[in-house]
């Protein structure tokens, strides 16, 4: 420790901390504008000067390191003079088009101009006018606007690794651009966006909708992956304007996601149904909330009495909260008395890991899945921890990811191949010797390893728990799906209670489906058939979707933006959701809530009764902080017996492959990520797009054994020779990925 | 014997019809409003108008700024972001009705748009008529009021 006195406060740091960092902990401010927490320092606009005791020279406090008993003035005349004219030396090119720019309000150069008291300019102006950039379907891009702090340049350097954008030319020609002024190549995660300071970067999808002034933040979680970030959502009458980060807030540091950041407006979205819907004949007929819940309640009473309570079935979304899911439970089995509870979750794996433990990880391995698809804050930690690492990272996967920019190891090919080096890596973990057993030496000899992984492939999980015992001290990181993946396991509503088996017996008459939407998931589709011979469905959901429109009885039911309750991520974290906004729809709670009274059980009244009961019932959920705090498991991973198959036959092999865009059906409501990615397509490499005469946007058909499903054709250079993918969980892929994991395919291309 | 005298003469009233009298004679006081105009003063502040640019474009940006001062909250605003990323002002309305005619907005505005004009007769027939919009305070401005 090193003691430090910064304007006549005595501190003691950390040596090798930043003046900056002494001086919040003395609660001395210091004026910023290039800074960030995130990133590395870099002291390129000057406004942190400060002055040092017998040192000659004004120093920068965010790059300068402590010494022992420096004396350091933050404020005295000089410096202001100093912070001043910086601020005047900006505001030469930066226009004033304050009322138009959507960061009023709250932009740094805005907030510095008041701080340091500049009311007049003693330059002459000249504010730049160049046209502004739309190439980005998210992000609009205004140069003249930009002071060049470089904040933009470095997250998507440092943190994304992307390195989309970069500073162009020398001196006061100086830009941020793309290279060669192509449109941006990049993921649309917005985390330049987010720490501009101006508004040279702005949301495409806020855009002159609204002032932050006229904005009420919420702190919630974001329901849309399993990674438990946390987020502000901004609303003002009911209508949620933007989805913003926190830096000081829950586990993601601030990094946010395309669909996180942008996805926002399905909660908006106007095609959301208000009213619940019977069938009648073959229409639906609108009726009031209060009638749909008796019809509900007393036609479960009515199929209880007939055919007994195992007549029932409950399927539980996982998007639910975990209040959600404890009840669905209850329903099921205290008042109903029903053993069918469906989820299309596991508890083969449970959460082992935490983004702390990858942060201080020396070795990760991430098994056979796209992390920075299917959970992308995950991945921007896989990425920044590998990249201060400079590589101990090694990634399994058919094709190349992003990961490939900082993996040291990356092993892709035709699944074929892939699962055979899968499991040459598992033996030679296991000690034999072979082609892998140079990478299974470095896993071994690692002192904090990682692995990520795909709890949903029985396969992967059987090669995870022979990592896991041959290296215990392997942290394991299952990649769950959705947000509540991990709660509604833990609720008890993933019993391994097989849906496809439950309808085989033909014992089931009538379903609640709460949320999930069975007619697209490609474990459930072959059930559609079956479906239409049950007595009853009732479908809750915030969307009419296709399980919708086959149930007899449809609940339009509240977002997680409407609602409030616990998500559990994918590290086993408990963080509380709080409602932003009421568009006058009940949640799946009251809905529960009036099920259980109505068929004669007692439920809790509150979300807040519901979390006393669940520490009371749930054993490993009775210690825990419901806000942030982690759950501790019995056990991370199953022992499973499960071999890679391969199955149909072709000439091509496809894999399942996972998008930002979207985790499944629900983000698909959102107008502004369809406009980015609309139709399933399947992604194949160039080569074999010509030898089939292929482009970009085609048509062609696949067909797995007696299946045929026609997609449009995305080129994807770094998907192997004779490898193709299609996204899984998405409308229209179902009929096919209901058929195996990795399958032979042939393509015929559409005339 | 004076009140007697007062009382029979009735000389109060001849007092006071004197004065009438008198007053018949000078220049009214009153206007006769609908069909008189009173003078308005230089810093009268009225229905207010908005200004437009060279093109006749209204010169608001829909900046939020009035709504924002306004203690009254009689403006509504709500702009969006046009076809080719431009800034477009969806509704801009005032409530005359729950104005107060102190002038902040004019104060407030970067861009010179909203002014405090002349009119004062904002009387009407039907309450929906107070809600004006972007194209009435326009009018107003073109019509010099």
């Amino acid at each position: 420790m090193v003691n430090v006195k910064i304007d006549g406060v005595d501190v003691q740091v950390e040596p090798n901390s930043t003046i900056l960092e002494a001086a919040e902990k003395a609660g001395v401010h210091i004026p910023i504008l290039c800074h960030d927490k995130v990133l590395k320092p870099f002291g390129a606009c000057r406004v942190c000067l400060v002055e040092v005791k017998n040192n000659p020279k004004l120093m920068t406090a965010c790059t300068t390191p402590v010494m022992d008993n420096m004396e350091i003035t933050t404020k005295n005349d000089k410096l202001a003079k100093i912070r001043k004219t910086l601020i005047e030396l900006l505001l030469i090119n930066h226009p004033l088009d304050c009322p138009v720019c959507d960061k009023g309000g709250e932009c740094t150069l805005q907030d510095l101009t008041y701080e340091f008291g500049v009311s007049q300019v003693r330059f002459d102006p000249k504010p730049n006018d160049t046209p502004v950039d739309h190439t980005n379907p998210f992000i609009e891009r205004d140069i003249d606007r930009c002071v060049l702090c470089g904040r933009c340049v470095r997250i998507c350097d440092e943190v994304v690794n992307i390195q989309a954008i970069s500073f162009q030319n020398r001196g006061t020609d100086t830009i941020i651009g793309t290279s060669f002024n192509q449109p941006w190549n990049c993921e649309f995660c917005g985390q330049c966006m987010s720490v501009c300071p101006v508004g040279s970067l702005n949301n495409r999808v806020y855009l002159f909708k609204n002032r932050p002034w006229n904005l009420q933040k919420t702190e919630s979680i974001c329901g849309l992956c399993s990674c438990g970030c946390s987020i502000l959502i901004d609303s003002e009458d009911n209508e949620v304007f933007r989805i913003k980060e926190d830096y000081d807030l829950g586990v993601n540091k601030g990094l946010l996601c395309v669909k996180g950041r942008f996805g926002f407006e399905l909660i908006n979205n106007v095609k959301r149904e208000k009213n619940s819907k019977i069938k009648v004949g073959e229409e639906f007929k609108n009726i009031s909330i209060e009638d749909a819940i008796s019809t509900a309640s007393k036609k479960l009473a009515e199929i209880k009495s007939k055919y007994g309570s195992d007549s029932i079935g409950v399927v539980v979304s996982s998007r639910l909260t975990n209040e959600e899911a404890f009840l669905a439970r209850k329903l099921a089995k205290d008042v109903i008395g029903t053993p069918y509870i469906f989820s299309s979750e596991t508890d083969d794996a449970m959460p082992e890991g935490t983004y702390a433990d990858i942060e201080n990880a020396d070795d990760i391995t991430v098994l056979n899945i796209d992390v920075t698809e299917s959970n992308p804050v995950l991945g921007f930690f896989i990425r920044m921890t590998a990249r201060k690492n400079e590589g101990g990272l090694r990634v399994f996967y058919p094709k190349m990811t992003a990961l490939k920019r900082v993996a040291s190891e990356f092993y892709t090919g035709k699944p074929s191949e892939l699962l055979g080096l899968i499991n040459d890596f598992a033996d030679a973990v296991e000690g034999k010797s072979n082609r892998c057993s140079e990478a299974a030496s470095k896993l071994l000899a690692a002192n904090s390893p990682v692995l990520v992984f795909n709890p949903y492939s029985k396969a992967d999980l059987a090669v995870v728990s022979r990592i896991k015992k041959a290296q215990p001290k392997v942290k394991l990181i299952p990649c769950k799906l959705k947000n509540n993946s991990q709660g509604i396991v833990d609720m008890g509503c993933a019993t391994g209670a097989d849906l496809v088996d439950g309808l085989g017996r033909d014992k089931i008459k009538a379903l609640v489906v709460l949320g999930e939407n069975i007619a697209v998931n490609p474990g459930y589709v072959n059930l559609v058939g079956v479906l239409s011979k049950l007595e009853f469905i009732l479908s809750t959901d915030p969307y009419f979707t296709e399980t919708s429109a086959i149930s007899d009885l449809y609940i339009p039911v509240a977002t997680f933006a409407e609602k409030s309750g616990t998500f559990t991520n994918f590290e086993g974290r408990v963080q509380t959701v709080n409602p932003a906004i009421d568009k006058g729809l009940i949640s799946d709670f009251d809905l529960l809530v009036s099920l259980i009274n109505s068929l004669g059980g007692k439920a809790p009244d509150s979300v807040d009764a519901a979390q006393e009961l669940i520490r009371k019932e749930i054993s490993n959920y009775s210690g825990v902080d419901f806000n942030g705090g982690v759950v501790e498991y019995p056990y991370a991973v199953k022992d499973v017996n499960a071999r890679y198959e391969i199955v149909g036959s072709g000439s091509y092999e496809l894999y399942r492959c996972s998008l930002r865009f979207h985790s499944g059906t629900f983000t698909t409501w959102s107008p502004d990520l369809t406009k980015v990615y609309k139709e399933a397509t399947i992604e194949i490499n160039p080569e074999d797009a010509a030898d089939l005469n292929l482009k970009d946007g085609d048509l062609v058909t696949v067909k797995a054994g007696e299946t045929m499903k026609k997609f449009y054709v995305e080129i994807e250079k770094y998907n192997p020779r004779g490898v193709v993918s299609i996204p899984m969980n998405y409308k229209g892929t179902e009929a096919i990925l209901a058929k195996g994991e990795y399958q032979r395919v042939e393509l015929i291309k559409h005339a | 014997m004076r009140n007697i005298i007062d009382t029979l003469f009735f000389t109060e009233i001849l007092q006071g019809l004197g004065i009438t009298f008198k007053h018949l004679f000078k220049k009214p006081v009153t206007l006769k409003y609908p069909f008189e105009k009173p003078i308005i003063f230089d810093r009268f502040r009225g229905i207010h108008y908005i200004k437009t640019d060279e093109k006749g474009n209204p010169k608001c940006v829909g900046c939020y700024l009035c709504q924002k001062v306004c203690p009254a909250e009689c403006i509504s605003i709500e702009t969006d972001a046009g076809p080719n990323g431009e800034r477009l002002i969806r509704k801009f309305e005032i409530a005359l009705d729950r104005c107060i005619y102190c002038g902040f907005c004019e104060e407030a505005c970067p861009k010179d748009a909203i002014h405090m004009g002349r009119r004062f007769d904002t009387v009407d027939s039907n309450r929906s008529k107070y809600q004006v919009n972007m194209g009435y305070l326009v009018k107003n401005y073109k019509k010099g009021e």
